[in-house]
Order: C-alpha cells, then sequence, then structure tokens
C-alpha cells in the first residue's frame, strides 16, 4: 500500500519534471560541391552588417551544425522553405549545416522552454508579453551579433517589445499579435462599430452576440488603462505595479458587469469563438489576427476589421485601450552553436523572409519595408489601434488575479461584493509580491 | 531475513571474533575472500566496491561538499565573438547538487551495509574453515542463489528499481520542501537554497500579509476529502445497483447490457472527459439543450439559477462544478466497480440466501444483511484503495476543469487554486504552469501525509472488523 502510494507520488513528481519537446522533421544539406560560387553567394547583402554576419558566418559555419528550431504548427511548412534556403545560403563554408524543426505554439513557448532550458531548441518562437520571464530566467541570448542592423530595420515598437534594460534579446518576427475588433459589414456600419453600446444595441435586437474574452487579464486590461489606470512592471522587474483601485477603478467593474449583462454581449475564450463565429451567433468580436481567416471564412466579402470601440464610463465614451502584441524569434543561450543560432534567427527575421510569412502565413510584419509593403484588414485595424495600444509588462502575479476578477464580471457579480472591493481584492493579488 | 537489530549483531560479532581477514574485509571487501580461497568473489565484490567508491570521489563528493549551501557560483556567460559560442563559467547547478548528493547517501548507506554483510559473510567462510570443511567454489555459489536462495536473485531488480525510481525521488522531493525552488530561483541560471521550514509555514498561513496559501490550503484539502469520499461512495453504490439489476433474473440478455457498460472503460479516459467538457461548457450542445427544454428557465424560476446567467455553469461556478463532476465520476466509474461487483455477489454462498428466503427475508432486508455485509468485509481494503486513488484522482478533475473553471475568489486565485482542485491537480498546475516546485513539494509530502494516515488508520480499523466478521 505504501509503495503504491509512493510511487503515486513518484508518478507525479516525475510527470512534472518530465519536459515536453515538439515533435520533429529534419532536412540536411550536403556542402554545395564546396567550390565555385562560394564567395559572392553570401556577400551581396546589406554592407556593413554583411561583413560582420559573413565574418560570423565563417565561424561558425566551417564545422558541422546541427539546429533546432521551435514554431508555431501551422508555421512548419513556412520555417522549412525558410531553413532551405538558409542552408542554401551559408552551406559553403566547409560545415554540413542540419536544421531541425519543431512545433510549438508561440503563445505557450516559455512553459516549454522554461520547464528545461538546457533541452529547449536553439532557436523559437514565442510572444513578447513572455520577455520578461525568459530574460529572467537566463533562456534568451541577447543580441549581439548584429542589434544595430535589427533595431533599425523593425517598427520602434517592436523593438521595444524585444527590450529589456536597454538590451535587445530576440528578433521582432511579427507586429500584429495584438488584438482589435472584427466586424461583419453587412450588419454593422462603419459608424456603428465606434461604440460598444451602438453594437450591443444592434446585436441585441437582431438576436445576435457581440463577443470579447473578459474572463481574461489580456483583454480585460482594455476598460481599466482605457479609463487611464495604470498597470506595469515594478523597478525589480519581477513584480507587478497596479492602481485599478483608485478612482475610476470602480466604477468600470461596474461598466464591464454592465456589459457583461448586455442580451447583445457575449464572453467567449479564443477556442470557442469559431464555432460561434460558424454557427452565425457573432456579428462581430474582439480577437486577434490568429482568428482573421476564420473570420473571412464566415462572413466572406462581409468581413472587415477596425481598432476596438468606446465604451460607456459614468455617462461618458471611453476609448478602449489594449496591449500591442509582437512575436519575437529567440536564441536560446544554452545552445551549443549560440553564434550560429543568432544567424538563423536573423535570417528568419530579414526583410524578405518576413515578406514571404506575410504572403504564405498573413501575419504583419515587423519590418519597416516589408510592412509598408502589406496591407490587410486586420494590419490596417491593427495600425489603427497602436495609437491606444501599450507593451505588455507585467509581472507573474497579474494573470491569476485579473482572471478572477473578468470572471466575477462575466457572473454578474454573484456574491454580490461592492465594486470597490472587488477592485481591492483583484489589485491586492496582482501587486502581491512574487517572492515571499 | 534478520531483523535490523539481529544484523548488527550478527556484525559486531563477527567483527570482534573475525580474524585479521574477517576484519580487513570491512575495508577493503575482496581481502577477506582472498583470505578464504575464494578469489572470483573476490575480484567480483572489489569492483563493485571500486565503482561505489569511484562514484563517490568523482561525482558524491564534490556535491556534498557544497550541499550544505546547494552551490555558490551564479552562471555566467560570455559571448565569444571568434568562436561564436558561449563561454560559460563553472558555475553550480543547485538541482544536480541536491540530487547528485541525494544519490550519495543512498550510495554510501549501500556501501555501508555491504561492507557489513561482507564482513558477517567472511566470518562465516572463518568459520566453515575452522572447522576443517571446504567453503564453496564460485560456481557453487551461484547454483545456491539459482536454487535455494532464488528469492534473492528474483527481488534483485525489483527492489533496486524502487530504489532508483521511487526511493531517490521521494528522497529529493522530500528536501525540495526545504528549499526556495521556484520560478525566481531556478536553476540552470539561478541558485535555490535551504529555507528550513519556511514553505510549511506559508502552508498552514504564516508568510506575511499577502500569502493565501494557508487559507487555499484548508479549503483545497476540505474539497479533497469530500469528494474523495463521495467519489468512491457513489460509484461503489452505483456498481453494486447495476451489478445487482444485471444480475436478476428477471433482467433479460444481461450480457448485452454488461457489455454496453464496459464499452466505457474501452473508450480512453482522457478522450471521454474532453468531450464531454464541451458538452457541459457553459455555450455547450448540453446549456442548448436545457435551454430548449425549459430547463433553464425553470431553474431561474425556482431560484436556483442567477437571473444574470442565461445558461447552467456546470463546469464554471463553484458548487454547479462540484456537483457537476461527481455525476460524471458516477457514470465513468460505475462500470469498473459493476465488474467487482458481479464477481463478488456471484461468490455469495448460495444456501446463505437460500436460508434467508425460507426464513422469509425479503430482498431489501436480504441485501442489506447479507449482500452488503457480505461486499463490505470482501471489498473493505479495496475501498480504501479506491478512496486513496480518488484522493489521487488527477484525470477527472483535470481534464473537465482546466482551461474552463475559473475561480470567482481573489484569495484562492493569489495562490494560484481553484475551488474545485484537488491537492495534486493544484500541486501540478504550481509545477506546471508557475514552476513553483518549493510549495508543491510541501503540497506531495501534505498529499503522503493524508493517503498515509488515512490508510493506516482504516487497515487497522478493517483488520479487527475482519476477525469479527468471520
Amino acid at each position: 500500500m505504501k509503495k503504491q502510494i509512493s510511487l503515486a507520488l513518484a508518478g507525479a513528481m516525475a510527470l512534472s519534471l518530465a519536459a515536453c519537446g515538439g515533435s520533429a522533421s529534419t532536412a540536411t544539406s550536403t556542402p554545395e560541391a564546396a567550390s565555385a560560387a562560394e564567395s559572392t553567394a553570401a556577400s551581396t547583402e546589406a554592407a556593413a552588417d554583411g561583413d560582420v554576419l559573413d565574418q560570423a558566418a565563417a565561424a561558425a559555419f566551417s564545422q558541422d551544425v546541427t539546429l533546432t528550431m521551435w514554431g508555431a504548427e501551422e508555421d512548419q511548412d513556412l520555417l522549412r522553405e525558410i531553413s532551405d534556403k538558409f542552408i542554401e545560403k551559408y552551406g559553403n563554408y566547409g560545415g554540413k549545416i542540419t536544421i531541425n524543426l519543431g512545433a510549438q505554439s508561440e503563445k505557450e513557448a516559455k512553459d516549454t522552454v522554461l520547464t528545461d532550458p538546457t533541452a529547449a531548441a536553439d532557436v523559437f518562437a514565442f510572444a513578447d508579453d513572455q520577455l520578461n520571464e525568459l530574460v529572467k530566467a537566463g533562456a534568451l541570448q541577447e543580441v549581439q551579433l548584429n542589434a544595430d542592423d535589427v533595431k533599425s530595420r523593425n517598427t520602434p515598437a517592436s523593438v521595444d517589445a524585444a527590450t529589456v534594460d536597454g538590451k535587445l534579446y530576440a528578433y521582432p518576427l511579427t507586429a500584429d499579435n495584438g488584438y482589435f475588433m472584427f466586424y461583419d459589414k453587412s450588419f454593422f456600419t462603419e459608424d456603428d462599430v465606434k461604440s460598444l453600446d451602438t453594437m450591443m444595441e444592434k446585436a441585441a435586437a437582431a438576436g445576435k452576440k457581440v463577443s470579447m474574452d473578459v474572463a481574461n487579464g489580456w483583454y480585460l486590461y482594455s476598460f481599466y488603462a482605457g479609463a487611464g489606470l495604470n498597470l506595469g512592471l515594478a523597478d525589480d522587474g519581477v513584480n507587478t505595479v497596479c492602481n485599478w483601485n483608485e478612482a475610476p477603478g470602480a466604477d468600470v467593474t461596474q461598466a464591464v458587469i454592465d456589459i457583461c449583462k448586455n442580451p447583445g454581449f457575449i464572453s467567449l475564450k479564443d477556442e470557442e469563438f469559431t464555432g460561434k463565429l460558424k454557427d452565425g451567433t457573432l456579428v462581430a468580436g474582439v480577437n486577434g489576427t490568429w482568428r482573421a481567416n476564420d473570420a473571412a471564412e464566415a462572413w466572406g466579402d462581409n468581413y472587415a476589421a477596425c481598432k476596438l470601440p468606446t465604451y460607456t464610463l459614468n455617462g461618458e465614451q471611453v476609448q478602449m485601450a489594449s496591449f500591442s502584441g509582437f512575436k519575437l524569434i529567440g536564441v536560446n543561450p544554452h545552445s551549443a552553436n549560440v553564434g550560429a543560432a543568432m544567424l538563423l534567427a536573423d535570417f528568419v527575421t530579414n526583410e524578405e523572409n518576413e515578406e514571404l510569412r506575410f504572403k504564405e502565413r498573413a501575419q504583419g510584419p515587423s519590418n519597416t519595408n516589408a510592412l509598408a509593403a502589406a496591407s490587410s484588414p486586420a494590419l490596417t485595424a491593427v495600425v489603427d489601434q497602436s495609437e491606444y495600444a501599450n507593451l505588455q509588462r507585467v509581472g507573474g502575479n497579474f494573470w491569476a488575479s485579473a482572471e478572477t476578477l473578468g470572471s466575477i464580471c462575466v457572473n454578474g457579480n454573484p456574491d454580490g461584493k461592492d465594486t470597490q472591493t472587488l477592485v481591492d481584492d483583484a489589485v491586492a493579488g496582482i501587486t502581491a509580491p512574487v517572492t515571499q | 531475513m534478520p531483523g535490523e537489530k539481529n544484523f548488527f549483531q550478527t556484525f559486531g560479532k563477527a567483527f570482534v571474533k573475525g580474524d585479521i581477514f574477517t576484519k580487513v574485509s570491512f575495508l577493503v571487501w575482496g581481502l577477506g575472500y582472498i583470505g578464504h580461497g575464494q578469489l572470483m568473489k573476490a575480484l567480483l565484490v572489489t569492483l563493485v566496491e571500486g565503482l561505489g567508491l569511484y562514484f563517490l570521489a568523482f561525482y558524491g563528493a564534490p556535491n556534498l561538499a557544497k550541499f550544505g549551501t546547494l552551490g555558490t557560483v551564479k552562471m555566467e556567460m560570455v559571448f565569444d565573438v571568434t568562436t561564436m559560442k558561449n563561454v560559460v563559467n563553472n558555475y553550480d547547478n543547485s538541482f544536480e547538487i541536491l540530487l547528485m548528493s541525494m544519490i550519495s547517501f543512498v550510495v554510501i548507506a549501500a556501501l555501508i551495509a555491504a561492507a557489513m554483510m561482507v564482513v558477517t559473510s567472511n566470518y562465516q567462510l572463518q568459520k566453515i574453515r575452522a572447522a576443517g570443511k571446504k567453503t564453496n567454489s564460485f560456481l557453487q555459489d551461484i547454483n545456491v542463489y539459482l536454487n535455494e536462495k532464488f528469492y534473492v536473485t528474483l527481488l534483485t531488480l525489483p527492489v533496486l528499481g524502487v530504489v532508483v525510481f521511487t526511493i531517490v525521488p521521494l528522497f529529493i522531493l522530500i528536501a525540495v520542501a526545504f528549499t526556495n525552488y521556484d520560478q525566481q530561483h531556478m536553476p540552470p541560471n539561478d541558485l535555490f537554497t535551504w529555507v528550513g521550514l519556511t514553505n510549511f509555514f506559508t502552508l498552514f498561513g504564516g508568510g506575511g500579509m499577502t500569502s493565501t496559501f494557508g487559507y487555499s490550503f484548508a479549503k483545497v484539502l476540505t474539497w479533497t476529502l469530500v469528494w474523495a469520499f463521495f467519489a468512491t461512495f457513489t460509484t461503489f453504490f452505483g456498481g453494486i445497483l447495476l451489478a445487482m439489476f444485471i444480475n436478476d433474473q428477471k433482467t433479460k440478455c444481461p450480457k448485452l447490457w454488461r457489455t454496453l457498460f464496459m464499452v466505457t472503460i474501452a473508450v480512453p479516459q482522457f478522450v471521454t472527459l474532453l468531450l464531454v467538457r464541451n458538452f457541459f461548457s457553459n455555450n455547450g450542445i448540453f446549456n442548448t439543450m436545457m435551454a430548449n427544454a425549459g430547463v433553464t428557465d425553470f431553474l431561474h424560476n425556482i431560484g436556483l439559477l442567477d437571473k444574470g446567467l442565461s445558461y447552467i455553469p456546470f463546469l464554471t461556478q463553484p458548487s454547479w462544478a462540484m456537483f457537476t463532476i461527481i455525476m460524471i465520476n458516477i457514470w465513468i466509474g460505475v462500470p469498473y466497480q459493476m465488474l467487482i461487483s458481479t464477481g463478488v455477489l456471484m461468490n455469495i454462498p448460495a444456501d446463505m440466501i437460500e436460508a434467508a428466503r425460507i426464513d422469509g427475508a425479503n430482498p431489501v432486508q436480504m441485501f442489506f444483511r447479507i449482500k452488503l455485509p457480505y461486499l463490505l468485509s470482501v471489498q473493505g481494503p479495496s475501498l480504501v484503495t479506491d478512496f486513496v486513488r480518488n484522493v489521487n484522482n488527477f484525470n477527472v478533475i483535470y481534464l473537465l476543469t482546466q482551461d474552463v473553471f475559473v475561480t470567482n475568489n481573489q484569495q484562492l486565485a493569489q495562490s494560484n487554486a481553484k475551488e474545485i482542485d484537488l491537492l495534486v491537480t493544484w500541486l501540478f498546475r504550481l509545477t506546471q504552469e508557475y514552476y513553483n516546485y518549493k510549495m508543491a513539494a510541501v503540497l506531495g509530502i501534505m498529499v503522503f501525509i493524508v493517503c498515509a494516515v488515512f490508510t493506516v488508520v482504516c487497515f487497522h480499523f478493517i483488520n479487527k472488523k475482519e476477525a469479527t466478521f468471520s
């Protein structure tokens, strides 16, 4: 009996320690008959930085190198294509380059990487909200080869999103990972979508819904930040500062509760969003580019996107704010070939490959030139919203407490607590010191 | 097997009365056997001793030296542009130090025990030789282990397995509970160190104004026990009822029914649970059905459901979720119990039932006076096991509520717990999502204590009871 219990315990422990990697696919190139075309192929790119990269490549690829790269499941074909180009470009320095790909969603990259940084991929994609924790855990290599080039070729906001304490820790990959409003333009006019009240009223009248995942700190932020309240990282870089319990925080909470009670509104988790789109319940919803294809499918030509609307706070219209979101490519400092990994990360995020990413996967580039060339309804909405969007810099204790606050609002404040108490409780949790 | 005291006594006697070879064999195992004419054995045991000492010298000692602090040198990396690689300093990895130290402790204990056994066995050899008889040759020794002492051969591997896969991890789990191993102190980049009983104070309500672990622990422990009780007894009685219905003489095609219920077992549990979770979600198919059938309105009218909710929060509000989870668990757990009960019920001596019937007992009386006591006496121990298994019933709770249930209680949220969490799901979330290994380790110890105390008390009770029943 005791043995069984201890086995069960050990099992639980083992479970918690087991690292879960992604599935891998492999492709290899032999050094292309190492001869003639050698010198000209690699060096025609940007002038000064090109030299740095050439020297780096010569040092990195003179011996055989195997790199592992993690990216989203849906991006695997694209990444394979980019990897092949990379191998072609750098394959003639004498060493054999092998790139293994693994599927790992960007939004959960941190969970896998932090479980065991030494076993994580050399190069991995992740969402910028994880940057801080990854840096703290020493799971990101500072960009040390061509940081100035990376900074100058990407939009300033995306560079900020990849920077901690003035040091660049990742390569910006996409600039449209935030959220905005999707809508059916046969249902709403361009004037309707300026105010959430109008939208909900129209939707309710037709028995339809406008959706937003309120029980989620990421979206809930929108209301409080819109009202001018503050949420950010403390100076120690670990804890969270938050003043949502100051005026008008309590009123914002009441406003959110009222919105959730509105018959024209529904709070949906990301996974539930697509289902409700397809069954025709939704005529609008707050979500991100990753659902753009679903919305376009459901509404066809009527698919449109715009910045977030305003909501009513104490009788006045307040513009909803948002978290801006970026996808970044990080290099694992525990990699045996850090230099080669940096070259790969740089290559994946260069102008040409971000353009390719936009073409194949409709992900908005962070590269200034590529962004200027790209256009889509979602991207326009992101750009419009960017004026009201803030970088996501919060500590680890934000999420659970904010989620609970949102959930209380969605459930119509079941315990009937005073709204001031609700925000006070939430802020106590959000600002609680991480280490006790 | 000789008792512990016995073993030490034998060793003491052997060491005191042993000749020089026996005595010296405590330090160099092989010397004794050489002296007593068993060369092959001497070679083998010296090799084992050598390997043990080699491990201790080169892997154990450096880590044991740092065991007191769990390391002091933090990892530092410098990127070298000429080689394109990171240069890493000679840093300490707290977890590795802990792990290797624990293994070293086990190895040291094993070496000492083995040395004592070697001395004892040498003393035996010495006595045999003193009596003028011949000691066993190597082949004869092997023969002994394949015949008279075959159990030793058979048990070696399982015992090694238990030590490597259970004892060592268990020691580490216990040790981690006394450190500050969490997201702020994660090897290899950071060091963690001993913090004494701090984590236990935190769990029992200490840890300052902002810590809610004490509150959450009380809540989670209560629900864990309530859940384990209901989960065990609902499936137990459900299974008995089902078994009796199916076995009743009036039931037609019992095999068909039995097979149908078996299908629940045949489908992997997590598939069923994830599907059921979707059925019961706030906007799921079951809620749509309830709304269409008017049940949602009915619940509104009798006041069981808040007017503001247009759906039944099957898996999203604490009391509803607790109810739903127990119900779903009945459906999943009953078939197993039915199988077991069928077997036990069939084993009730027919003459007992017959006698009761002749005495004029009705079916209800027969159930409570004969069948149930019989079932309880046979299944008592398995009920205890079921209870413990339900305390650790990770699947049902986690798969049904993960990503769906959000707590509305800020105090729980602050310590990453939920109303419907069991200790083990809370533990899992603490490690997987929040890397709070120190608190998870403390919880692990608590789970162990809860299960151990319950088991010991129950078996004590059952053993007494069993004596009176039969």
